[in-house]
């Protein structure tokens, strides 16, 4: 569905990514693990299309879109939340969420001002479809007119998943969706992305911390360190992987040493 | 050739004053991140001050007759009979115009500071933390403010005031061309371009403006960290309106004194933006590359053509560099 | 008290006239527009006429900084440019019907938007309003140029024509009147029409946040020239308005002082919000006519006494802007929601 070959990412001297390649198979949940560093963020940035990486290729099925505008993509149907929430602050859950569907709605200019016709039928419609497959799916009724701002941080988590789904995406790039969350939270959201993927079908890309979680629902595992993609495989590979450990508890000896500096 | 390289002397002379001027726009917004519109009627005000300093109060009837005019017997001596336009005589003039001339810059340095003082205090400060559109906007209200508050109190007409410098004219050969320009310019060349090497200077190595520097970087750490930076904010408006009534005495002693200063002043802020906001080297290249373009422009287009050169070249720079010559680009962590 | 909304289905609670207050307060105001010219002096309907033409520009205005968050300082020179078209339009061909040449005013209006909208590509925030501040200085420049002195008639400005509809000429300001109110309230309609569907809500994710809204399929740099164009286009109808309104224009009557006003009636009144350019322009264009008669009660009518009016407006004005940032930075539209707010609760709540 989803594939990104051999792709490099500098800026300047420092290399984000280097020589990165996975595919993200149709309808799975691939996971991108990673100290913090590792360039995880980098890699969703070359594929939603912030950045172009300097080599190497991404291919949405089977398109090359490595120098597409990121809006374009969007339409080509890629979606993405942020490691920071980025709503649309000034506006209520339901606008936002509205706004995941602007590549699936057709008003331009004149038909939006004049109202009354194309537009007003498209926006009944439009709402119809979000309040189905997005307020009631995430549970997200109570607050639909809520302004976002005011709204604690895992909602504000969910309705950032909401808006990335009114988009009804095929691939869904998914930054840190739990973190800062409590237990019950994660059980939540985990809940929602596995529901997302038995629903639609929707292909998954997940960059997480919480490794409970991504051993849990991930059907691959990528796993970057410096930029450098050191291990892939199904997450019970992974785990096993002795360059994976390194990476995230260091070699025996720097362990005993670390271990050394918290006790005195 | 000869008139080309006229019109560059012409240009850089000009370009220093520019840079003098956008020098209290880039401190201000290194230390405060506001872009003050206002800065132009800053320096209206500061033309104003030295006028009613150096003019209206050293000819007042109270005053002693020798700050009008100090004619002590050796001046008298040394000017002689020499003829009009002589080097002489036109610094025995400026030696007998001294004391109003000290008491116009000291006034004007004087009065805009604690005019600056006020702004920073009542508007600014009440301001901080807002975005930055509120803070332009305001220093926008404040251009309709002090506008209005000149017209009130001083009436709007060219009125001379006393040049900086002795003033006469200076011809030389350069390149086998004969050339000439005004002491009194090559005086404003010289004041305008020691006052920004200095503040540069002391930004760069002085505790204060390192404190300055720190500020501009990050306001909460710099607060963390001991930095006084309400005092920060107070130390840039100084800076800004000290140097602006230097700026503004030389505009009025060059062009006369009127309104538009505030609107030429404004038109630095074109210049701030092609050297990039908070780079005093990219400012000073700016102000001397639209100083030699509007001198040009002049020469081969006409008056009314120099007058927007800068906007043209603002325009121009943004489309090809967003930040200006110089100017640090911010970048946003997605 | 109005207690809940209650709706049954999804369109009628995306409605804009949601409530009884809000439908009759719309019926009550435009009764009031229509019954007006009747009742009121020639003076007040001078100053609602111009009020109508300015509240078209700053509902433009808003569009681009109040819904799309970019900021401009030389929407004055579209202004200009939607005057100076009229008139020159009507230099070559007196006849045109009036209504064909505010439509081309407004197109022209709206190019030069793009055009200096461009630099919106690159930068945003005080960038942008100091690129947009060239606007003034160059439009102004152009439109004084000899060459253009045919049309524009120069430094020294020039005559309007009267807007002639079937043979009928618009001189006395109730006819006037009539011009302009309706095709207010239409472009009033029409912004708000565009900021509840999917256009106007791509405009307001960009102001909120950028890449968020790049992310979502919207074409950046494609809708913020739109915006530039709009707001361009609604400042080039209001001059094309203003030409036929005012019997003769001057290059200076633009200028940058336009341009700040513009912006001083939407920050009074409220950006992003429909009815702030409504309360904002009324606010502004009626407190000089406030000072004006303060001053004649204190001076007698004495006329050299009032060569403090202008400046006196000037520090005022600079002082609302500043003081509606300070204290008010929602504009007066946030005060008229306390009030509804308040109203909606009482008497169970202060």
């Amino acid at each position: 569905m989803l594939s990104v070959s051999q792709a490099s990412l500098a800026f300047g001297g420092i290399k984000a990514l280097d020589d990165v390649s996975f595919t993200a198979a149709p309808g799975e949940i691939t996971a991108i693990i990673g100290p913090n560093g590792a360039g995880k963020t980098s890699l969703f940035n070359i594929i939603s299309g912030f950045y172009r990486p300097q080599q190497g290729q991404i291919l949405f099925d089977k398109q090359n879109i490595t120098r597409m505008r990121a809006d374009k993509r969007a339409e080509l149907g890629i979606a993405r939340t942020f490691q920071n929430i980025a709503l649309f602050r000034g506006m209520s859950v339901l606008e936002n969420i509205k706004l995941g569907g602007h590549t699936r709605l057709s008003t331009g200019f004149w038909a939006s001002g004049f109202f009354y016709g194309g537009a007003r039928r498209e926006e009944a419609r439009l709402r119809a479809e979000i309040e189905r497959d997005v307020i009631d799916f995430l549970e997200l009724d109570h607050i639909r007119k809520a302004p976002v701002a005011a709204l604690p941080y895992g909602l504000q988590k969910r309705v950032e998943l909401g808006r990335a789904l009114a988009m009804q995406p095929q691939v869904l790039l998914l930054d840190e969706p739990v973190a800062g969350m409590n237990r019950e939270e994660t059980e939540d959201m985990a809940r929602f992305i596995l529901d997302i993927q038995a629903r639609w079908g929707t292909t998954i890309l997940l960059v997480e911390h919480d490794m409970g979680m991504v051993m849990d629902i991930s059907n691959q595992v990528v796993v970057l360190n410096f930029g450098r993609q050191i291990a892939k495989g199904t997450p019970d590979q992974v785990q096993a992987n002795p360059a994976v450990i390194e990476a995230y508890l260091g070699t025996s000896d720097r362990s005993k040493t670390d271990a050394g500096e918290v006790t005195a | 050739m000869g008139q080309f390289i006229q019109y560059i002397i012409n240009g850089v002379i000009s370009g220093s004053i520019l840079a003098l001027i956008a020098l209290g726009i880039v401190a201000v917004f290194k230390a405060t991140k506001v872009v003050n519109f206002a800065h132009g009627h800053l320096i209206l005000f500061g033309a104003y001050f030295y006028f009613t300093f150096s003019v209206v109060l050293a000819d007042a009837p109270f005053m002693p007759a020798w700050v009008s005019s100090w004619e002590p017997a050796w001046l008298i001596a040394y000017a002689g009979d020499a003829p009009m336009f002589s080097p002489r005589a036109a610094i025995a003039s400026w030696v007998s115009d001294l004391p109003r001339i000290l008491l116009g810059l000291v006034g004007a340095l004087a009065a805009n500071a604690v005019l600056a003082l006020i702004i920073e205090r009542l508007i600014m400060r009440p301001l901080l933390g807002q975005s930055a559109f509120a803070m332009i906007l305001s220093t926008v209200g404040l251009i309709w403010v002090l506008e209005g508050s000149a017209g009130l109190i001083w009436t709007a007409e060219a009125e001379q005031v006393p040049a900086l410098g002795p003033n006469f004219p200076i011809r030389f050969q350069l390149f086998d061309q004969n050339l000439f320009l005004f002491s009194g310019s090559l005086v404003n060349l010289l004041v305008a371009l020691l006052l920004f090497a200095s503040l540069m200077l002391v930004l760069r190595y002085t505790r204060s403006g390192v404190a300055i520097r720190a500020t501009a970087e990050d306001q909460s750490t710099a607060y963390a960290m001991g930095i006084n930076v309400p005092r920060v904010f107070s130390t840039a408006w100084l800076v800004a309106s000290t140097t602006g009534a230097v700026a503004g005495a030389i505009l009025a002693s060059r062009n006369g004194l009127s309104p538009a200063i505030g609107l030429f002043g404004l038109s630095v802020l074109a210049v701030v933006l092609m050297g990039g906001l908070d780079s005093f080297a990219g400012v000073l290249i700016a102000s001397m590359l639209v100083g030699i373009l509007s001198s040009m422009a002049q020469w081969k287009l006409g008056g009314g053509v120099a007058e927007i050169v800068p906007y043209v070249a603002v325009l121009v720079v943004i489309l090809i560099r967003p930040h200006g010559f110089m100017g640090q680009e911010e970048i946003e962590r997605i | 008290m109005i207690t809940g909304h209650f709706k049954t289905d999804y369109s009628a609670d995306e409605g804009i006239w949601s409530n009884w207050p809000k439908r009759w307060g719309l019926v009550a105001a435009l009764v009031g527009l229509a019954i007006f010219p009747f009742v009121a002096s020639n003076y007040a309907l001078l100053l609602a006429g111009q009020i109508g033409i300015f509240i078209v520009a700053v509902v433009g205005l808003n569009v681009l900084i109040g819904y799309t968050g970019l900021m401009s300082l030389g929407h004055g020179a579209f202004f200009a440019v939607g005057a100076y078209t009229t008139v020159a339009i009507h230099h070559e061909w007196p006849l045109t019907f009036p209504l064909i040449t505010l439509v081309i005013s407004t197109v022209v209006a709206a190019a030069f938007g793009v055009l200096f909208g461009l630099p919106s590509l690159r930068v945003k925030g005080l960038y942008l309003a100091v690129a947009t501040l060239s606007a003034n200085f160059i439009i102004l420049f152009l439109i004084e140029q000899e060459w253009l002195a045919e049309w524009t008639g120069g430094i020294s400005g020039t005559e309007t024509p009267n807007a002639v509809f079937f043979g009928v000429e618009l001189v006395s300001q109730q006819a006037k009147y009539f011009f302009i109110m309706p095709v207010m309230v239409l472009m009033l309609l029409f912004a708000q029409n565009l900021f509840r569907t999917r256009f106007g809500r791509a405009l307001i994710a960009i102001r909120d946040k950028d890449y968020s809204a790049e992310i979502l399929g919207i074409a950046l740099f494609s809708y913020k020239l739109k915006s530039f164009a709009i707001s361009a286009a609604y400042c080039g109808a209001a001059g094309s308005l203003w030409a036929y309104f005012f019997p003769a224009i001057l290059p200076e009557d633009f200028g940058l002082n336009m341009s700040i006003t513009l912006v001083v009636c939407l920050v009074a009144g409220g950006m992003g919000r429909t009815l702030g350019p409504i309360f904002g322009t009324i606010l502004i264009l009626l407190v000089p006519e406030l000072l004006k008669i303060v001053a004649a009660s204190i001076t007698g009518g004495d006329a050299t006494a009032q060569t403090w009016v202008s400046p006196t407006r000037d520090i005022l004005f600079g002082l609302m802007i500043i003081g509606f940032l300070i204290f008010e930075p929602m504009g007066l539209v946030n005060i008229w929601d306390r009030f509804w707010r308040f109203m909606s609760r009482w008497p169970f709540a202060k």
